[in-house]
């Protein structure tokens, strides 16, 4: 039924996927042409991986394909299990604010305009109105019912107003045992849910291999992440910003796994030379929350100006057991579930602050942290109770100060580039 | 026989909507009996009640100020929830002998947190509070209510255990559920009394009602309840002639100014969908033989009219929004939200593109929950009452 052949009409069908991928092309050839061969290699072999991603899904929309939407938290391997055209709600929006002038701000200002509240997460708002405006055209979305009330709120929009089928999967609010076989069954379900509105059967064997190579991809994050600690930090600020997009758009690809076996040859090399990207690193910073994905280049900019490297953000430090896809199809789908609920912002919003605080403690003392920077971003509502307590905490237990900047995310308009770069400065001469 | 205007401004039952605490949680707490403070509907009131202890509704009535509960939630957060969590910090809710929260929503689920390393653990507090958490599911199905039958179930079994309660019983449940149902009845007769066309009583005068239910005994609720329907059915009509019937629609409203401003600005509230109003007491427990009395008392919780948390039943609140407009003769709908609240706001964006091609006047407004903006929100109104 979705087997349409006309591909003009078909590639208008994800418009915004086609805008990303030129502003992707275009960014890429500014690298290789401008910058030094050995200058920013996770910018430049992230987007190499991204185009092709890129190139192919589009290609897969061409042909006639489904398009299925996905949460940012809805592991995006999971979906080779079909064949579809997989497009990542949450990410689009802020690869476009991240690449293109101007961001996506018209599409948030047509959701404003549409009546949808100023605090709500520009991650979805700019898919939102991208979809408003006719620019995607879904065939069906799916998401869980986690990390916060944003992805709760906002996506019904997609189905009362643009009466697109939402698979939902309810997440347990509670780490443990039962919620673990609760969100598996809901997987599951949801998946053979999804398969029906697309009219197609999941294809469990081609699933498991994409697991699989999620698996690789895990273990070389841990190594990367264990030759973090290290002085100076082996990885350049960017990398962060870079392998979170990657992380949530082109995962169970093999471009995915290739962009962070490249990476890691790279970080070791580094690590064995010492070398910092930024020349010489003055400040060791933790984000345990978000980067500024509206304007990624402030990480750049704290490398070289500053000596400010950032150790990881949010994205960066969630791992999970590798899934077991030797057993039967439970056994995997437990797995998929811990994995899920394991996954950044949603490991942290399924359980009390506390783990999230002895996190925080622990990495300070384990990567010799000298600071923290938390970015409270105006969605985030199920963080907004914790920087007071991790700022007393991380006084307290390690000594360490935590500069606090309100944000939103994807959008520069309210907290800018200059003002994040004057707010770190000064925050830096408090603790140089 | 109809009498002239009564008054309820000095009413004894309605004055408790103006401050926390109240003489009847003083004679419950003198009995040795516990109380203990929830913030939202979803939570199993009737079991609470079986175990002899005292569900109160946590509100932040009258507090105008947040810089305590400032210092704990950034300023994007529910200023509703930082007026209560800055109540508590100063002592207000010290008297709760528990505190039981749910997931109900981002801002609220919170407290557990806050509550238990900032209010409860705070210099010179010495009392034991015990804290509780149920997981409610975000949507509506079989499976879902499956998880919080157990929740529910694993809950009593806390309750019996921290308040060294022997047995919350059958039969104690039974009762419990006959009060509340009770009560709920009772809330849906003065209601009847607001919504007809020559009404008895005012919004402002129904939330109060509201308000003061959920901070005492149901069973004295009741009597309460009886003696102000009588009242109410002989006062004399309210003059709502030069007034245009309005449904108040969205975040928790626990504080008569705001209604006030909407019914002294040429508004008379007809009907509402609020916390503090008919989502709390349109659905009873069933009676059915055949399942125990508190997995009745869940499928209830579950399955009533929902408030935008659950995520896929934006459709029964519609109908549910349809129903009422037709019930009440409603002339328009303010939408409102306390501002960061994600789930009303963008319930109301829907319901206000849906309510339009309905041809029914719509306002969506946002608003602080103390009134700091009162003469831009009461300048939105009025405008918004004329063109009616």
């Amino acid at each position: 039924m979705f087997q349409l052949y006309n591909k003009n009409v078909n590639q208008n069908r994800i418009i915004p996927y086609r805008i990303l991928l030129n502003a992707t092309s275009a960014t890429k050839e500014l690298v290789e042409q401008i910058l030094p061969k050995n200058g920013v290699p996770s910018m430049r072999i992230g987007l190499q991986e991204l185009e092709l991603v890129l190139k192919s899904t589009i290609k897969k929309a061409e042909e006639g394909l489904p398009i299925v939407g996905y949460h940012f938290s809805f592991p995006a391997e999971y979906l080779q299990c079909f064949d579809c055209v997989p497009v990542c709600v949450e990410g689009t929006s802020y690869f476009l604010a991240a690449f293109l002038e101007g961001g996506s701000e018209k599409y948030y200002d047509l959701m404003h305009n549409y009546g949808h509240p100023f605090h709500t997460c520009t991650s979805q708002k700019g898919t939102m109105g991208m979809t408003l405006d006719d620019l995607f055209k879904f065939d069906s979305l799916i998401t869980p019912t986690a990390p916060c009330d944003c992805t709760i709120a906002s996506y019904p929009f997609f189905k009362h107003e643009k009466e697109i089928p939402l698979v939902l999967l309810d997440m347990p609010y509670s780490r443990e045992e039962k919620s673990y076989e609760y969100y598996a069954n809901q997987l599951k379900e949801g998946l053979i849910k999804l398969g029906k509105i697309i009219g197609q059967e999941p294809d469990f064997s081609r699933l498991k291999k994409a697991i699989e190579l999620e698996n690789q991809v895990n273990n070389l994050k841990l190594e990367i992440f264990e030759l973090i600690k290290t002085t100076p930090s082996p990885i350049s600020n960017i990398y962060n910003a870079i392998s979170a997009g990657l992380s949530i758009f082109i995962s169970g690809t093999p471009e995915n796994l290739s962009y962070y076996e490249k990476m890691l040859e790279i970080i070791k090399r580094r690590y064995k030379t010492k070398e910092h990207h930024g020349g010489e690193e003055k400040i060791r910073s933790i984000w345990p929350y978000m980067i500024t994905f509206f304007s990624i280049d402030l990480m750049e900019w704290l490398d070289r100006e500053l000596g400010f490297s950032v150790l990881f953000d949010i994205f960066n430090y969630n791992f999970y057991d590798p899934i077991n896809t030797k057993s039967d199809l439970e056994t995997i789908f437990y797995g998929m579930s811990k994995k899920s609920m394991g996954l950044p912002m949603v490991r942290q919003s399924t359980e009390f602050f506390g783990p999230f605080i002895e996190y925080c403690i622990k990495f300070a003392k384990d990567f010799s942290a000298d600071c923290f920077v938390y970015t409270q971003s105006i969605a985030c509502k199920q963080f907004g109770s914790v920087p007071q307590l991790l700022r007393e905490a991380l006084r307290d237990e390690v000594g360490i100060p935590m500069l606090l900047i309100e944000f939103d995310a994807g959008d520069a308009r309210m907290t800018s580039l200059k003002s994040f770069k004057e707010k770190i400065s000064m925050f830096t001469q408090t603790i140089s | 026989m109809r009498c002239s205007f009564i008054s309820l401004n000095n009413d004894p039952y309605l004055s408790i909507s103006y401050s926390i605490k109240n003489s009847y949680i003083d004679e419950w707490q003198k009995k040795g009996k516990k109380v203990v403070g929830f913030y939202c509907t979803y939570i199993p009131e009737e079991l609470l009640y079986a175990a002899d202890l005292l569900p109160f509704r946590i509100r932040a009535t009258g507090n105008k100020d947040t810089d305590l509960g400032d210092i704990y939630m950034v300023r994007f957060t529910c200023s509703f929830v930082r007026a209560t969590l800055d109540m508590a910090l100063r002592g207000k809710y010290d008297f709760l002998d528990g505190f039981l929260i749910c997931n109900s929503c981002d801002h609220s689920r919170r407290m557990f947190e806050l509550f238990d390393l900032k209010v409860f653990n705070r210099e010179n507090f010495k009392k034991k509070v015990h804290r509780f958490y149920l997981a409610l599911p975000h949507v509506i199905t079989d499976e879902g209510f499956e998880w919080y039958k157990k929740e529910v179930e694993e809950f009593k079994e806390e309750l019996e255990l921290k308040f060294e309660i022997s047995e919350i019983t059958n039969d104690k449940l039974k009762r419990s559920i006959e009060i509340h149902n009770e009560n709920r009845s009772l809330l849906r007769e003065i209601h009847k009394l607001r919504i007809q066309n020559n009404p008895k009583l005012t919004g402002s005068e129904a939330l109060q009602i509201s308000m003061a239910n959920s901070s005492i005994p149901k069973n004295i609720a009741n009597s309460e309840l009886k003696r102000l329907k009588s009242l109410l059915t002989k006062r004399e009509d309210i003059d709502i002639s030069n007034k245009k019937r309005i449904l108040l629609v969205g975040s928790v409203v626990d504080n008569i100014e705001f209604t006030e401003l909407i019914e002294n600005s040429g508004g008379f509230l007809a009907s509402d969908v609020l916390c503090f109003g008919t989502r709390n007491f349109m659905d009873d427990v069933e009676f059915e033989t055949n399942k125990s009395p508190l997995e009745r008392i869940t499928k209830r919780l579950y399955y009533r009219l929902s408030c935008p948390r659950m995520m896929d039943d934006h459709q029964r609140r519609l109908d549910f929004v349809k129903e009422e407009i037709k019930r009440a003769n409603i002339e328009g709908v303010i939408l409102q939200r306390i501002n960061n609240c994600d789930l009303h706001g963008c319930d109301n964006m829907l319901f206000s593109h849906e309510l339009k091609e309905m041809e029914i006047p719509v306002l969506n407004i946002d608003r602080e929950f103390y009134q700091a903006d009162t003469t831009r929100l009461q300048t939105r109104i009025e405008a918004f009452l004329e063109m009616l």
